[in-house]
């Protein structure tokens, strides 16, 4: 059974990284920012997990295995501060934040 | 074809479909749900990249974490209309021309570099599961970053609660 060429996964995830940077910068609502971040994240892990493949040391499995507990502490910590601000300002688009000072 | 491209062809489509979609729609619960497919399509990938792994522990955190946690913050934050009494999960977004070219771009180019680059094509196909490797790694020679992270995902929840805690 033939494998999978490693420049398909490459192809799929260059094409998320550019998703999530469309998303990032065309969305105004905070937690779609969020996720357009989750997307470029997971767009890395892919190229680390494809690439990995032909590493016996499997490096690139590792840390993408710690790339994603650091992003879930990344959406924990940044959905607290959404709910925070969004108290003070009750609203979470990005244009929206102004200081009063 | 063979099954295994096959597979991939359809995981492939799904990811890249919803992510799509993502982009495209206005709604955030929608957009939500298509998160929700493009993580059950990329988890499917890792599969097929041999890397079980990590595509179990991708499922559990993100359709079982993360997701949940996107929901409760647009539970939290939803807005409701004063006049109609309806709530607003419709959100603004700005003009879709110039964000949409500059990931287009970006797309093409990281595709111009992938296709072209001599380095990629001349790679070894095959492998298998790397399970017990990766579970003899964490427990010996990266057992030092397992439990780090470990302190690490306990910091950031205690920090999480703690900021969303009302500081009246």
């Amino acid at each position: 059974m033939t494998d999978i060429p490693v420049i398909y996964f490459l192809w799929v995830s260059a094409f998320l990284f550019a998703t999530g940077l469309s998303i990032l910068l065309l969305k105004k609502n905070t937690i779609f920012v969020l996720m357009g971040i989750e997307l470029i994240l997971n767009a890395a892990n892919l190229n680390l997990v494809a690439f990995s493949k032909n590493d016996p040391s499997l490096q690139g499995l590792y840390l993408s295995i710690f790339v994603l507990v650091v992003g879930v502490c990344e959406m924990a910590i940044a959905l607290a501060i959404v709910l925070q601000v969004y108290r003070n300002y009750r609203a979470i688009e990005v244009d929206q934040f102004k200081s009063e000072y | 074809m063979s099954p295994l491209v096959l597979a991939f062809l359809v995981l492939a489509l799904l990811t890249c479909g919803s992510a799509l979609s993502m982009l495209w729609t206005k709604n955030l619960l929608h957009a939500a749900l298509a998160m929700f497919l493009t993580m059950l399509g990329l988890a499917g990938l890792y599969v097929l990249a041999y890397a079980d792994v990590l595509a179990v522990a991708h499922l559990l955190v993100y359709v079982g974490g993360v997701l949940i946690l996107i929901l409760f913050g647009i539970m939290l934050t939803n807005q409701t209309d004063p006049a109609t009494g309806k709530n607003h999960l419709m959100t603004r977004e700005s003009a879709r021309l110039l964000p949409i070219s500059i990931g287009l771009s970006f797309f093409l180019g990281l595709f111009w570099l992938f296709t072209k680059g001599p380095w990629i094509h001349n790679l070894p196909v095959t492998g298998e599961s790397k399970l017990r490797e990766v579970g003899l790694g964490l427990l010996t020679e990266y057992a030092f970053p397992f439990e780090l992270a470990g302190v690490f995902l306990l910091i950031a929840l205690i920090g999480a609660t703690f900021v969303a805690k009302s500081h009246d």
